[in-house]
């Protein structure tokens, strides 16, 4: 290397002569590293990063993952069907197929809701969207798969996932809005 | 302090209910008087003498008769007995003790008028006077009163009586109509009003029970005679209601013009136990209420009541003492009108149901410092904007009660109590 | 002729014509719900405030009729006042599950409050609990709560359909609609009573919940379900056709259609259609594109072929179809098939007519132009005798209007060979045992551009609604590839080579740009646009 450092600056008066200035650089980043290194090794408590995926963030509960379709007191869907958050979704990746049920208080609900995860942008538009606090993004980010197909997700995956325990409760109840008469 | 008994004179006596009876005291003397005469002299007859409609609104007669269009159409004359308006017991009066005075007056208004087939509409309720009157009627048309042919004049008329089932709303005019025809007993849109085309699209004239008895006594003593009694735009004499905190209530026959506080406190005795006077509605429910001081300054005319924002109506004089709670009454009159709107116009049908809800929420102690302002407001928006007038008597006792009686509405909506009775008067569901 | 002044601006109007038709012919805004202009006056929403000059009380513009001079005004701040709390009104026991009402997004209490309202209610009781999803008929949901009683449906049934079902119970803010006793709503206009209540309260079962009306778009064009050509909307998107309604023509239907007419929207579906033409080899099907397959046939069509048409096509269809076939084979090989013609005079009083072909009227005027005076006999006997070896037969889409199908259909497979053109598909024709069927898809009417002849002669063009089978062919095509003189019908591009490559292109070329993506597109920016706000 015969290259010629001109444009560097000389690292001041050094007695150590020409071609050593970097040293104190290289240590200077070396102990930077060891300081790390040890400090990874020994102190646990004070180490930044995780073992992902052994280890995983916990994100604030208003962070916006996966959705959570909520339920009703007897565990049905809170969803009305009203199209709203489809309507609302700016990457078209809710399907949903509406249907007449049996209680004349329940009226309409959804057989089929389905979202693409892979079209969604978690923009969080449905949730604004819904009337009923019906849909949620919950907490839940790292969801990979082996197909596309299973990134569709209906509503046994978004209502009643295991790490959902059974369902989320919807803020709105029915029995309270008519008794109220709204 | 006396009534000034003319269209009353003879209620006295039992036999006056019969026809025999009647005759005695010169029954139907006048009718065989009017055959004699012009139908179009009657009406005239009838608008000199100034008579105005008895049963609220204070319609001229004779003028209402001569809305009449001359088509050679068939013509009907209408009876309103339905006497709905809370307060109001003076046609019953009527109809129980001169039932013949009654027919004989649309016999005379049915020749005035050209008609050949009347119905009296009595309310459902009145099982007592529809006996009277269809005795009434059996005898009248045995003595070839009523039929053809009546009194050899050549004049024939039928007469029937028709039972309400029991609605405020038939007592309006057009809302009596459709109950007749027998649709549900709702207002129609008025044009065209039903002197040109009422009971089965017909001419129709509609005319209150007291108003029909008074032609008896136009014909009598003349359209002069007539005017003798009451004030120059009011005259005549009417039949007032007096109920409420009085000692002596009941129907009394007063000139128009009279002194409202010779009313109560001279023939009605004053207020029992001695109370205090302490609010009145000059007539019947659907009337703005006055203060005991506007009351002491009321005399009982159609224009001195409608100067005061209030009106004669019916002439059901309904006085309140100091034991009343205004918010209380007013509760009661909302529960009325709430029941009864015929739920025709959006205005009528929700007010009156949100009114009734707003005082119930008040009285069971619920209420909150703007609910005052809006039974104002909402009655304000509800006044004049439907067809028939259920939805202006439901909306100016509210405008009154609030407007004069503020203090007890506001100490009620703060404290949560009553400023009278110290307590929660919540008996809402009492009604129900 | 009296002259009055509404809103400042003079208009002369005919005698007795009311306040809100004038408004309404001169495009001024007012607000309203029992007016209906099919129906009569009953002026019991109070929301067509007007004030007249001279006049202290507001008046309603639907019963007062304009006099001489009248000064009208609907601007004021009263009046507002007035519609405000008219609307407040309506509104304190209306539900708001707007969500879930299928009327949401052309709601009159929506776009009036959106227009006219208070924004500040202060109603704060509860509401008046009533009936929900009460069936009032085979077609129709009603939903009490919903009601505002504005009795355009009782007037309804008691002036047009003169059917007398629905009536209004109980008084007061306890009122309902609902059928007299021992009926039901299920005359044959009852779905009318859906099209003008201006809330949810009455709707249709059919239409119930399958989609939000803000995913549909809407086309004008003529009902094909009977001779009477009612002027129709039908509403769809991508997914298919939805429902059908009525629009306003003085000449035709008025406000008003039947509701069999409703169900014509489903002929055109994918679901009830052959994608693809077909042909059985030994007993197996072998799917081909609809013009390749009219190619392919053409060497059946002879000197011995027949035709077979029904009026269920359009004019310029007709007239094409009809020509070439004639100019080939002759005008005394094509027949018309008719259905029930022995109750084509019959008319139940409003709009409903026996002929159930939208265009007979156009069919025969075709047969009298080209000469063509054959006989329904005259075809089973050639059939019997054999002389027929190939029939061509235009099947009718309405296919339910024709009870005779199945034994025609075996009358026509006496035919050696039996070219199908339908649009529907039947699975009677599926299971039909002949040797040599060939059956070609065509376009449904709503794909297609053309006219009809009413019953009384009135000529009346639509256009064509949207695609849904891009590779089906109307009449005229079909006709045209299967006689080899399809030519100068339609426009041919040059990158084709060859016969066969032609007719492809020909259908390439028809394909429309997919619209639906685009609308959806701008939907999506406008909503972006919103996100950002």
């Amino acid at each position: 290397m015969k290259a010629e450092p001109k444009n560097f600056p000389q690292s001041g008066a050094s007695s150590a002569g020409v071609g050593m200035w970097y040293l104190t650089g290289i240590l200077g980043g070396l102990k930077i590293t060891l300081t790390h290194l040890l400090r990874n090794l020994f102190f646990k408590k004070k180490r930044i990063t995780l073992n992902y995926p052994e280890e995983k963030y916990t994100y604030s509960p208003r962070f916006k993952g996966n959705h959570v379709l909520t339920v009703k007191k007897d565990g049905s869907l809170r969803c009305t069907a009203c199209m709203l958050c489809a309507t609302a979704c700016p990457a078209e990746c809710i399907t949903i197929v509406a249907a007449e049920h049996d209680d004349p208080r329940v009226e309409k609900y959804p057989i089929k809701y389905e979202i693409d995860m892979l079209r969604c942008v978690f923009c969080g538009f449905c949730e604004e969207a819904c009337p009923v606090d019906a849909i949620r993004m919950g907490p839940e980010w790292q969801t990979p798969d082996l197909a596309d197909g299973n990134f569709i997700y209906d509503i046994k995956r978004l209502a009643y996932r295991p790490q959902l325990k059974g369902g989320v409760l919807s803020v709105v109840d029915d029995e309270e809005r008519h008794q109220a008469g709204i | 302090m006396k009534e000034t008994k003319v269209l009353t004179e003879h209620y006295d006596k039992e036999e006056y209910r019969f026809l025999e009876g009647y005759q005695k005291w010169g029954g139907y003397s006048m009718l065989r008087k009017a055959l004699k005469m012009k139908p179009g002299d009657i009406v005239e007859m009838v608008k000199a003498s100034g008579l105005r409609g008895r049963g609220g609104a204070g319609f001229p007669t004779g003028v209402k008769w001569g809305f009449l269009p001359k088509n050679g159409e068939p013509r009907y004359l209408l009876c309103n007995a339905d006497e709905g308006e809370p307060g109001t017991f003076k046609d019953r009066l009527i109809m129980e003790r001169a039932p013949h005075q009654l027919i004989e007056g649309m016999l005379i208004a049915a020749y005035a008028i050209e008609s050949h087939k009347s119905y009296i509409y009595v309310r459902g309720e009145y099982n007592y006077p529809i006996r009277v009157l269809e005795k009434a009627l059996e005898e009248a048309y045995q003595a070839g009163l009523l039929g053809r042919n009546i009194l050899g004049s050549g004049f024939h008329h039928d007469m029937d009586i028709y039972r309400g089932a029991g609605a405020y709303i038939c007592g309006e005019e057009t809302g009596l109509i459709s109950s007749l025809e027998g649709y549900k007993g709702q207002p129609k849109l008025k044009p065209p009003f039903p002197a040109v085309q009422g009971y089965l699209k017909k001419p129709t004239i509609v005319n209150n029970v007291e108003t029909l008895a008074a032609v008896v006594i136009i014909l009598r003593d003349g359209p002069e005679g007539y005017r003798k009694y009451g004030t120059e735009k009011s005259p005549g004499t009417k039949i007032f209601s007096l109920s409420g905190n009085v000692l002596r209530p009941g129907n009394y026959e007063v000139p128009l013009g009279f002194p409202l506080k010779d009313l109560i406190f001279g023939l009605g005795g004053g207020i029992p136990n001695g109370h205090q006077l302490k609010a009145v509605i000059p007539g019947g429910s659907s009337a703005p209420v006055l203060t005991a001081e506007e009351a002491m300054r009321a005399t009982l005319d159609y224009e001195c009541l409608a100067n005061m924002g209030t009106m004669l109506g019916s002439g059901a004089v309904i006085v309140l003492d100091d034991r009343q709670c205004m918010v209380d009454c007013l509760g009661n009159l909302m529960h009325f009108y709430h029941h009864e709107s015929c739920g025709q116009c959006t205005p009528c049908r929700e007010g009156t149901g949100w009114l009734d809800k707003i005082t119930q929420r008040i009285l069971s102690g619920q209420g909150q410092p703007a609910d005052v302002d809006l039974l104002f407001k909402v009655a304000d928006n509800m006044k004049g904007r439907t067809i028939c007038a259920l939805s202006d008597a439901a909306a100016l006792p509210v405008m009154s009660f609030v407007t004069k009686f503020r203090d007890e509405f506001d100490y009620y909506v703060h404290n949560g109590k009553s400023k009278v009775k110290g307590k929660v008067l919540a008996h809402a569901q009492m009604y129900h | 002729m009296p002259r009055c002044t509404i809103n400042g601006v003079e208009i002369e109007v005919k005698e007795g014509t009311t306040i809100i038709q004038a408004m309404m012919a001169h495009q001024q805004r007012i607000a309203h719900y029992c007016w209906h202009p099919g129906l009569s006056v009953a002026g019991v929403c109070r929301l067509c405030m007007v004030e007249i000059e001279g006049n202290p009380r507001l008046q309603i513009a639907c019963n007062t009729v304009i006099t001489e001079g009248m000064k009208i005004n609907n601007t004021s701040e009263k009046v507002k006042e007035a519609v405000k709390w008219g609307l407040d009104f309506h509104l304190i026991n209306h539900p708001l599950d707007c969500p879930i009402c299928d009327q949401a997004g052309e709601c009159g209490l929506q776009e009036q409050y959106m227009e006219f309202g208070k924004y500040d209610p202060e109603m704060a009781e509860p509401k008046q609990k009533k009936r929900k999803v009460v069936d009032l008929g085979p077609r129709v949901v009603l939903d009490s709560e919903r009601c505002i009683l504005c009795s355009r449906c009782v007037r309804f049934t008691d002036e047009v359909s003169k059917s007398y079902e629905l009536g209004i119970f109980n008084r007061g803010d306890r009122s309902e609609i609902g059928t007299h006793a021992g009926k039901t709503l299920d005359n044959k206009y009852s779905l009318n009573t859906v099209d003008i209540c201006p809330v949810g309260a009455l709707t249709s079962r059919d239409f119930r919940f399958r989609q939000r009306v803000w995913y549909l778009k809407d086309q004008n064009t003529i009902c094909n379900g009977c001779s009477t050509g009612c002027h129709i909307k039908v509403y769809f998107n991508k997914e298919g056709f939805f429902r059908v309604k009525p629009v306003y023509n003085a000449e035709v239907n008025g406000y008003w259609m039947c509701d069999e007419g409703r169900d014509i929207y489903r002929f055109a579906n994918k679901e009830n259609r052959w994608q693809q033409g077909w042909y059985r080899v030994d007993g197996n099907i072998v799917e081909l594109k609809p013009a390749e397959l009219a190619q392919k046939i053409q060497s059946l069509v002879t000197s011995q072929s027949a035709f077979v048409v029904t009026g269920q096509f359009t004019c310029e269809e007709l007239d094409r179809a009809i020509g070439m076939f004639v100019k080939k084979v002759g005008a005394s090989n094509v027949f018309h098939w008719q259905n029930e013609p022995e109750r084509w005079n019959d008319f139940d009083g409003i709009l409903l007519r026996g002929d159930r072909n939208p265009n007979t009227r156009g069919l025969l005027e075709v047969f009298q132009k080209l000469q063509i005076n054959t006989h329904w006999d005259q075809l089973i006997q050639k059939l019997q005798q054999g002389m027929i070896e190939t029939l061509i037969v235009a099947a009718p889409e309405g296919v339910t209007w024709y009870p005779d199908f199945k034994e025609k259909l075996s009358i026509f497979s006496k035919a050696k060979n039996l070219i199908w053109l339908q649009s529907v598909k039947r699975k009677e024709v599926e299971e039909l045992p002949h040797k040599s069927l060939y059956v070609i898809p065509l376009k449904s009417y709503v794909e297609k551009n053309g006219t009809f002849i009413n019953y009384a002669g009135l000529r009346q063009s639509f256009k064509a609604v949207t695609t849904v089978l891009h590779e089906t062919l109307t009449l005229d095509q079909a006709l045209g590839l299967m006689l080899g003189s399809w030519e100068g019908l339609i426009p041919v591009t040059q990158n084709a080579s060859g016969v066969t490559a032609n007719a492809m292109t020909l259908v390439e070329t028809e394909r429309p740009k997919d619209r639906v993506l685009n609308e959806t597109r701008k939907r999506n920016e406008f909503i972006f646009q919103r996100g950002r706000l």
